[in-house]
């Protein structure tokens, strides 16, 4: 599989109570369609990665509601799956040009939730759990507190073994003109931060954010000179909406079967990942997702990232870079999209402060709800 | 609101949850609630490992501190659970009490 990406963009992320969804849209898809110097004409399908519009926004006809916005009359549809979205739509979009039905393709994520107040939001998220869960009253922290706790107990690791997570990608984000939190945090005002669900606290947690991100998807246009980067894999696996029905706590079944098969598409081993963006909802996810992406052995993720293996200019696979959903914001339709635009960037070396050294291989890992969705992509640089 | 219709579907799923006895598993004391929990704040919600059958994510009931552990033995009851607001129809589910 290769599908070229011919350009990426996002916008920043963040309380952006001045900008609507039309107006975010329209800035990231200008100016990818810049990137490319394509025109608009020559956009033959788009696919949104949306969560949210219909149960916040009350909008449910976002295919046409953002053609009428780009000036467009081609086949335009929404793809949801809860967090994952994103990582969906940009799925969706790949299978639209490996057809051979489009040759060229927008793929764009948006979500705009800082309208509205964040209880509204703890309940319009819940949507993405299971009946049972929403009964209980059980939140997104609520339900990552759960398999934290389980994690914690399991692995023998501790609160502050989370918190080096969040120093990590805030210290990435002060590099990402683009990030909502461009500050540096320590363990110690992680440990201080008020308790959201125990044992995570607020700066355990991603944010709640609007922003949009964009890619364009094509086929060996030649468009641009310097070396092209391509998705060379793109997987996606399902798992119970619910915790509770799941075997086991401490793993994402969803990132593991993906996982297998993306790294069977690209013929690659996790050891040869030079990049990567994975879903950190919440610092215990993106533990649990080092371990499930085969990066380092299971239960011991955690150490690792608190002796800055994965930490830019420390070691080998860095992860997050843009500052991850914690620092960079998490506008959910939006994550999985920007997770493609930074890898891209990186494999381009077009990253700025945040550049990685000699990136060629990326990876990027998004996930719906509590895990029930993961999508997983594989990007190569030609150069 | 929530349908009425849905409340009256969901009594049989409940009937055979309740008066069950399980352990556990992990637990959460939620201090930011979702909008219809805004009153009950903070409270536990747990996965437990029911003894007989499958696990279940329901709120704790009628807990102390040193409940809430890893292993602990409950029980099924019936509870009221979200508020309803001034028109809805008062829905009951599950939850689990220490014992």
């Amino acid at each position: 599989m290769k599908v070229e990406i011919l350009a990426g963009s996002v916008s920043k992320f963040g309380e952006l109570w001045d900008v609507s969804p039309r107006d975010l849209v329209k800035g990231v898809v200008l100016e990818a369609l810049f990137e490319t110097r394509l025109k608009t004409g020559e956009i033959e399908a788009v696919y949104i990665g949306n969560m949210l519009s219909s149960s916040l926004g009350g909008q449910d006809h976002l295919g046409a509601f953002f053609s009428e916005v780009l000036g467009l009359n081609v086949p335009a549809m929404k793809v949801e799956g809860a967090c994952a979205s994103g990582g969906l739509a940009v799925h969706a979009g790949i299978l639209a040009v490996t057809s051979g039905l489009y040759k060229n393709v927008l793929v764009v994520g948006i979500e705009k939730m800082t309208d509205h107040k964040p209880e509204e939001v703890a309940k319009a998220l819940m949507g993405a759990g299971s009946d049972e869960e929403r009964e209980a009253g059980a939140t997104f922290p609520g339900l990552y507190a759960m398999i934290a706790r389980a994690y914690m107990k399991k692995y023998g690791v501790s609160e502050e073994d989370l918190a080096s997570v969040a120093v990590k990608n805030h210290y990435h984000a002060s590099l990402n003109s683009h990030a909502q939190f461009r500050f540096p945090v320590t363990i110690e005002q992680v440990m201080k931060s008020s308790v959201v669900s125990s044992p995570l606290k607020l700066l355990d947690c991603s944010p709640i954010s609007d922003g949009a991100a964009a890619v364009i998807l094509g086929q060996g246009s030649g468009v641009r000179g310097q070396g092209s980067v391509n998705i060379i894999a793109s997987a996606v696996a399902t798992d119970s909406l619910g915790v509770a029905d799941r075997s086991d706590l401490t793993s994402l079944q969803s990132t593991v079967l993906a996982a297998k098969k993306a790294y069977w598409q690209a013929g690659i081993k996790p050891s040869q990942i030079d990049v990567a963006e994975v879903h950190d909802c919440f610092t215990i996810a993106e533990i649990i997702a080092m371990d499930d992406l085969g990066f380092f052995p299971r239960g011991k993720s955690a150490q690792f990232i608190r002796r800055k293996k994965t930490t830019l200019g420390f070691g080998y696979p860095v992860v997050n870079t843009s500052g991850g959903l914690k620092a960079a914001g998490h506008p959910v339709g939006a994550t999985g999209v920007k997770q493609i635009v930074e890898i891209y960037r990186q494999l381009k070396g077009v990253a700025g402060k945040k550049q990685v050294k000699n990136a060629k291989i990326g990876l990027t890992h998004n996930v719906g709800g509590s895990g029930a969705t993961a999508v997983i992509h594989i990007l190569k640089s030609d150069k | 609101m929530i349908s009425p219709v849905k409340i009256w579907r969901n009594q049989k799923k409940i009937q055979k949850i309740l008066g069950l006895e399980g352990k556990i598993l992990s637990w959460t004391k939620i201090y930011v609630p979702p909008a219809g929990f805004e009153s009950q704040a903070p409270y536990v919600v747990a996965i437990v490992g029911l003894a007989k059958g499958r696990n279940y994510c329901a709120q704790l009931v009628e807990w102390e501190e040193k409940h809430l552990i890893t292993g602990q033995k409950v029980k099924s009851v019936l509870r009221r659970t979200k508020d309803p607001g001034t028109e809805g129809v008062i829905p009951y589910g599950v939850k689990f009490k220490p014992i």
